[in-house]
């Protein structure tokens, strides 16, 4: 603050940084301001005018410090998941629901092509908070899956985000919070809009207590003798967290028909996905489109949820629209990158990839998927560099194993079996809960004729990663070969449930059950 | 994110440290240089410390520095300036000037320039036309021909706590109050509309008629009326609001030829364009932080493009909400405006908050950002091919020794041992015994538990068979270290009241060894077990006792060495003193039963004989097995021993029919307590609506009912658990015999121990003997499955009937069939095998038989080659970031 004129106010100052987005330094002028005695001030009117203003202005500077996006965040917890009384068909028709994995009329890249998750559904180019939608359909499965530092999904929501960023306080103020919550006098706020909308936004963003929020909001609404659409979708945002859909989604749609907004779409459609109603969601963003042509946000929300619904020529086509609208949209380019890529194009894969690394993009993630792109469409001369580079930019283990992997599925393509084995031994060093890599590691086990080993991999890729059908088959065809038929019929099973369209796994239950039958 | 950069065409840094704000930048022909249509744009730019400077850049060639004479003037002004704008200040003239807002002043200048003879000769001077000192801090201003005044402009400024001031040239005209006021927004003037537009900080757009605030109350006079009764002054009247939800950044009111005009908004999240009217047009939720906007001109029909610069360094391009470029810039720029300088029309300028100012322009230079190398090192192959060669050398030898899961080891890790003491407890450690005895012996027990490697929670676990009982058969050790051992003792004695089918025990130790490798540690490690038997003394269950002549049950061992005198084999039985015990001894069991050993003087036989068949068992193992530990000890190797009196099948018989009454007596206690269970269960439901009834009903007796069906149900429990124990001991006995039958059998036929072993097999079933599976129905079908097989007769008799379920039988007499058939056969020759070959030559031997089902087809598919394993995806996965 060396280039302020000695004779700036204080106020002013604070205004400007907090404009500029330094908001620390707006912050910390606020809270000089407010610790100032009245002193020369000579009207106690003026003052309290200037206290409510510094008071609010800082109230703002740390809610922005801490701020996300509501609409990005989302993850649902398994108590959520298995304590939501929300009743919901719970046989849904083909098409309908998220809830079942597959259930698009048209069948979805099998998984024999293309990675599922532990959902079940295919995995997608471009991470995001909700990519692990789809819920299990027990509270035994739910626990069951493993939660190893990549797929863990939070035992609640409450628990997980929401309680890091509760911490705001103590981050933006050393000293303690900043109101004391439990004092105040909501009934007062709420009669003045102009501090009320900053005070919510400090409850809600930086103290995260929903309660109180809402509170202030349905206070704060009546007030506004129910006029002020920006109420409601507080009030529905603060259900939303809740967990009361049905509530929230009645306040966006109250808020919608007094104002068109972008925003208000998304949060009504996030919520109608949370009811699994994507055919609900996917008009309703078909709706804002009419009102608001070309919305980013909008098309990119149609476009996430046909993928989730695992129709990705859909998705697509609204990807392909997305960057008509913004060429720049890193998550459109990446996700149509990432469907070239499983649908066997891996050239044009590597357009898209090269387009991202051109705009900027640099990363472990982007140079491993240009290496598997070069692989497959036989650049070879570029395949090892990108996974050097990608190596190198490795900012966890987790991403070094998933290049390391990525490298012995080259390995294993040129025949190296060698080199192959050690890439996948060098994954596990890295990250020791890569299933895919202990599968693999059991197939070359098994071609040295190290059985015990294979079935010791095998069981442990199995354990960790229940959704794969890999695991299953090869334990079903080793047992198989070790003449152990009824664990091999057990293991085909599982492999049969992962991947109900596996032919290999048919036949070899269908070869069992013969076997069975002439005992 | 961005393909492209902004190409530099001037660029400069203003001063050090200084620090810059939205409405430091104006770009306009500031010194009225423009002759007729042209207008050559100045860059005015004024900064915090009260710098104001004039640039008229002019490069040789794009992307050059600044040159001295770009900078027009530069002066120091004494208080901060939050604001340049040029327009027609000056009353009398329509010429521009500049106005400068300073905290608490209102400066207007003068700009002018005089003609050198070379261009670095030129000068320019500001001079200072009027100011006004402000009561209020200021904090920013618009102008324009507020009420439709022509050919000058007026300002209206607008203080930190909410007073708009007006001023009228020269002149200062009125201040109003805006409601509602908390923080100054943007504020900008309309002239179409003839309003002020602003947004609050409730977060709604306001727009206020000019009109409306010239009459409205007077602030000064306002003032004093609040001091008495706190806003509740007259209000001051809004032409238009629309509530957008969010704070704004800046305004812009647009109105080009070939477009609607609209007010432009551009908000902390979204981007917003309004009708004149306050109706929403269009808005575009922005996925970054803006920092600043311009509309600046309608390239397309009806459409308006924007500049938008944002936190990240990128200036982007709207057309309405379709994103048309995105440019790199060195900066985060808080304003960007559009200048026409030389002949260069729509130059981007932007300011950067610390003074880095740049003039760009849009071009298909790639953005700045290049992947830097990765450090690459001459390759030398050689070398590498010697560290390779040497690193795979290695992993070979540390994959040997260490790899996840370690090979499989010829060496045993664990062991475990147990040491049966000679001698019996000099006390008894018996507990709880049900034995009826004076004393109840018992023995010591010692195991030792070694591991030759790291032993994770080694669980030992000891079991005798009941009626034999252990004092404690769990123990938890520590984690064992490489080549260390534990020790644990216990004690063995009689528990039930009848003498048990075996004197055995066995050890079990299970711990898991850690994998050598720290990677696999969430794996528990490797689980291993280790085992080992021991046996237990006679003296444990049995006393000597006197001998009796007379028995129902007698069997008789020939060997073919002559007897050995018991007080050599039985030397803890024999009372050395009584010479008599050398050819006859007495046994008797704690539980009551007396078995006497009698050894032929003359011929080379042993006879046992007792009153119950069964009991002869453990005497007779006795007996054989010090036999042969005897002339084991002489290094006679040829020593035998046989039997060839008849199978005492009839006596065995009786105990099968015994143990199969006592299944039958179980089934009909179970058939019992269902009936009164549900009896009892319908008496609580009727109880249970009497009680449930809201007019009370008299019981009629019914809790009579319910505690005499109660009674019933506990009688009958304890009866079907009596009935439980005997069977139990039945159970026990009818062992014992079977092992004697056995014994004898192989004896009989002279069986090697293969024979036995499927023998035994066959008799002994390891299933528990349970109600739902017993003894009976087992050993039938294994016997029966033998009859078919090996010791089939023809080969009608191979076909497979398989008989579904095993279930109870109703009587045992198809078992003794063909337990007698079984005698029967063996002594006929039948040869007890498993293996199917004799099985296919017999099938082979006897012609006309039905085909088997020939395997060859079938085994064709079973091989599966190894590579259909498959190998899972690619991890193409990961993705890249979400938004940060």
């Amino acid at each position: 603050s060396g280039g302020m004129g000695p004779d700036m106010e204080p106020l002013l100052r604070a205004w400007s940084c907090f404009r500029r987005r330094k908001f620390r330094q707006c912050a910390e002028l606020c809270s000089q301001l407010l610790e100032a005695a009245p002193g020369e001030q000579i009207l106690v009117f003026l003052y309290f005018i200037l206290i409510q203003a510094a008071w609010s202005l800082k109230t703002r500077a740390l809610t922005e410090m801490v701020y996300v996006d509501e609409i990005d965040m989302d993850q649902e917890g398994i108590a959520e998941m298995m304590l939501d009384e929300n009743a919901i068909a719970q046989v849904a028709r083909p098409g309908t629901s998220l809830k079942v994995p597959g259930t698009s009329q048209d069948a979805g890249p099998s998984p024999a092509v293309r990675p599922v998750t532990q959902s079940g559904r295919p995995i997608t180019g471009f991470v995001r908070p909700s990519t692990q939608s789809g819920r299990p359909s027990t509270m035994e499965q739910a626990i069951k899956t493993p939660r190893t530092a990549l797929t863990a999904r939070p035992v609640t929501s409450a628990s997980g985000r929401s309680v890091r960023i509760g911490t705001a306080s103590m981050i933006t103020n050393p000293d303690g919070p900043f109101i004391n919550l439990s004092r105040l006098n909501l009934g007062n706020y709420a009669e003045k809009p102009k501090l009320a909308k900053a005070l919510f936004e400090y409850i809600f963003h930086h103290e995260n207590e929903i309660k109180i929020a809402l509170d202030l909001a349905a206070l704060a609404t009546e007030h506004a003798q129910f006029k002020d659409w920006w109420w409601k979708v507080q009030i529905g945002k603060c259900c939303y967290r809740l967990g009361l859909y049905r509530e929230a989604e009645k306040q966006f749609k109250s808020a919608l028909k007094q104002q068109d907004m972008v925003d208000t779409i998304l949060y009504l459609a996030k919520v109608y996905m949370r009811l699994d109603q994507p055919v609900t969601a996917l008009n309703l963003f078909k709706q804002g489109l009419e009102r608001f042509p070309g919305e980013v946000t909008l098309l990119c929300g149609i476009a996430r949820i046909y993928e989730e619904m695992n129709n990705i020529s859909s998705a697509t086509e609204y990807y392909k629209e997305v960057l008509k609208q913004d060429n720049t949209h890193v998550e459109a380019i990446a996700c149509i990158g990432s469907n070239r890529f499983y649908s066997d194009q891996p050239e044009i894969a590597l357009r898209f990839y090269r387009r991202l690394l051109q705009m900027g993009v640099y990363n472990c993630q982007l140079f491993n998927n240009l290496g598997l792109c070069c692989f497959y469409a036989q650049q070879y001369d570029m395949t090892l560099t990108s996974f050097e580079r990608a190596l190198f930019l490795a900012a966890n283990e987790e991403e070094t194993a998933d290049v390391w992997y990525n490298l012995g599925h080259v390995a294993v393509g040129i025949g190296d079996l060698n080199l192959a084995y050690q890439c996948f031994k060098l994954t596990l060093v890295n990250n020791n809960d890569h299933a895919e890599a202990y599968n693999n590691l059991a197939v070359l086990e098994m071609q040295k004729g190290h059985i015990e080993q294979a079935r010791a991999l095998l069981q442990t890729a199995s354990y960790l990663a229940p959704h794969m059908y890999e695991p299953h088959f090869n334990f079903a065809i080793l047992s198989e070969k070790v003449g152990d038929l009824q664990r091999s019929y057990t293991a085909a099973q599982k492999s049969a449930e992962a991947f109900p369209g596996h032919v290999d796994t048919q036949q070899l239950i269908k070869r069992l059950k013969e076997r069975f039958a002439m005992l | 994110m961005s393909l492209f950069k902004a190409r530099d065409w001037w660029s400069t840094t203003l001063g050090e440290k200084e620090e810059f704000d939205q409405g430091c930048l104006c770009v306009a022909d500031v010194d009225n240089s423009g002759q007729g249509k042209i207008t050559i744009n100045k860059i005015i730019v004024g900064s915090y410390m009260g710098y104001l400077r004039i640039f008229h850049p002019h490069p040789v060639k794009p992307g050059d520095d600044m040159q001295a004479e770009d900078l027009l003037l530069e002066v120091q002004l004494q208080e901060p300036i939050l604001q340049v704008e040029v327009g027609k200040f000056v009353s009398g003239t329509e010429g521009l000037h500049l106005a400068v807002l300073h905290c608490r002043k209102l400066c207007v200048y003068a700009v002018s320039g005089t003609q050198g003879n070379v261009e670095h000769g030129n000068q320019y001077q500001i001079k200072l036309m009027y100011e006004h000192n402000l009561q209020r801090t200021a904090c920013n201003m618009t102008y324009g021909p507020f009420g439709g005044v022509k050919g000058r402009d007026l300002i209206c400024i607008q203080s930190m706590d909410g007073m708009l001031m007006l001023f009228e040239q020269e002149s200062y005209a009125f201040g109003r109050f805006l409601p509602g006021f908390l923080l100054p927004g943007p504020l900008t003037y309309s002239s179409r509309t003839d309003s002020f537009i602003t947004v609050s900080s409730c977060r709604q757009v306001e727009s206020y008629k000019y009109q409306v605030l010239v009459f409205a109350t007077d602030a000064e006079a306002r003032q004093e009326t609040v001091q008495k009764k706190l806003s509740s002054g007259k209000r001051l009247a809004v032409d238009w609001v629309l509530n957008i939800g969010e704070q704004a950044l800046d305004i812009c009111i647009v109105s080009f030829n070939q477009a609607v005009s609209s007010v432009f908004v551009l908000g902390e999240r979204n981007l917003f364009c309004l009708k004149d009217n306050g109706q929403l047009r269009f808005m575009k939720k922005l996925d970054y932080s803006p920092s600043c906007f311009l509309p600046y001109c309608s390239v397309k029909e009806g459409t308006i493009n924007t500049l938008v610069g944002n936190h990240s360094n990128v200036l982007n391009i709207y057309q309405d909400v379709t994103l048309k470029w995105a440019a790199q810039l060195p900066h985060v720029p808080v304003s960007v405006k559009v200048a026409n300088i030389q002949n260069l029309k729509g130059v981007i300028v932007t300011l950067s908050e610390n003074g880095h100012l740049q003039c760009s322009y849009l071009g298909t230079d790639p953005s700045f950002f290049q992947a830097p190398r990765i450090e690459s090192k001459e390759v030398n192959y050689e070398e590498f091919n010697a560290e390779m060669k040497e690193l795979q050398k290695i992993i070979r030898e540390a994959m040997k020794t260490q790899d996840i899961l370690p090979q499989s080891e010829k060496r045993r890790d664990l062991i475990v041992t147990a040491e049966v003491s000679p001698d019996l407890d000099a006390e008894s450690k018996a507990i709880d015994s049900e034995v009826k005895a004076e004393v109840v012996p018992s023995v010591t027990v010692k195991v030792t538990v070694q591991s030759r490697v790291t032993a994770q929670k080694p669980n030992l676990s000891v079991c005798v068979q009941a009626p034999l009982a252990v004092t404690c058969d769990q123990f938890i050790f520590n984690d064992l270290e490489p080549d260390s051992s534990e020790t644990v003792v216990l004690s063995v004695f009689l528990k039930g009241n009848f003498p048990p089918s075996e004197l055995e025990g066995n050890c079990v130790v299970s711990c898991s060894a850690p994998t050598d490798d720290s990677l696999c540690s969430f794996i528990l490690g490797i689980p291993k077990v280790a085992q080992c038997k021991f046996k237990l003394p006679l003296r444990l269950i049995c006393f000597p006792a006197q001998p009796s002549k007379s028995a129902n049950h007698k069997i008789t061992i020939d060997t073919n060495k002559p007897p050995i005198s018991f007080l050599t084999i039985f030397p803890d039985f024999a009372d050395p003193s009584e010479d008599d015990q050398a050819n006859v001894l007495g046994f008797q069991f704690l539980t009551g039963s007396k078995i006497t050993l009698l050894a032929s003087k003359t011929s080379q036989r042993y006879r046992i004989q007792s009153d119950q068949l069964e009991d002869l068992w453990l005497i007779t193992k006795e007996l054989t097995l010090r036999l042969e530990e005897h002339f084991k000890k002489q290094n006679c190797k040829d020593f035998a021993y046989t039997f060839s009196g008849s199978i005492p099948l009839q006596e065995y018989f009786e105990l099968i029919d015994r143990h199969f009454e006592l299944r039958l007596n179980a089934e009909k206690f179970r058939e019992l307590l269902s009936e009164r269970a549900v009896q009892f269960r319908a008496i609580e439901r009727r109880l249970l609506t009497r009680f449930k009834d809201k007019t009370p009903a008299p019981l009629q007796h019914l809790d009579t009912l319910l505690e005499g069906t109660f009674r019933e149900v506990i009688a009958l429990a304890d009866a079907a658990e009596e009935n439980q124990a005997n069977m139990f001991q039945a159970f026990t006995k009818l062992k014992s015999a079977t092992h004697l039958v056995i014994m004898l059998i192989s004896l009989w036929q002279k069986l090697n121990a293969d024979q036995i072993a499927i023998m035994e097999a066959a008799f002994l079933p390891l299933a528990e003997d349970t109600q739902e599976l017993g003894w009976e129905e087992t050993v039938d079908s294994a016997i029966s499955s033998l009859l078919r097989t090996c010791l089939s007769k023809s080969s009608k008799e191979q076909a497979l009937t398989l008989g579904g379920q095993l279930s109870m039988p109703k009587d045992t007499s198809r078992l003794k069939k063909n337990i007698s058939l079984f005698c029967d056969r063996l002594a006929k020759g039948g040869r007890l095998s498993l293996s199917t070959e004799s099985a296919t030559q017999q099938v082979a031997a006897v012609p006309g038989g039905c085909s088997t089902i020939p395997e060859s087809d079938l085994e064709e598919r079973v091989v599966v080659p190894g590579s259909t394993a498959t190998f899972t995806n690619h991890k193409h996965a990961a993705k890249q970031k979400s938004k940060p």
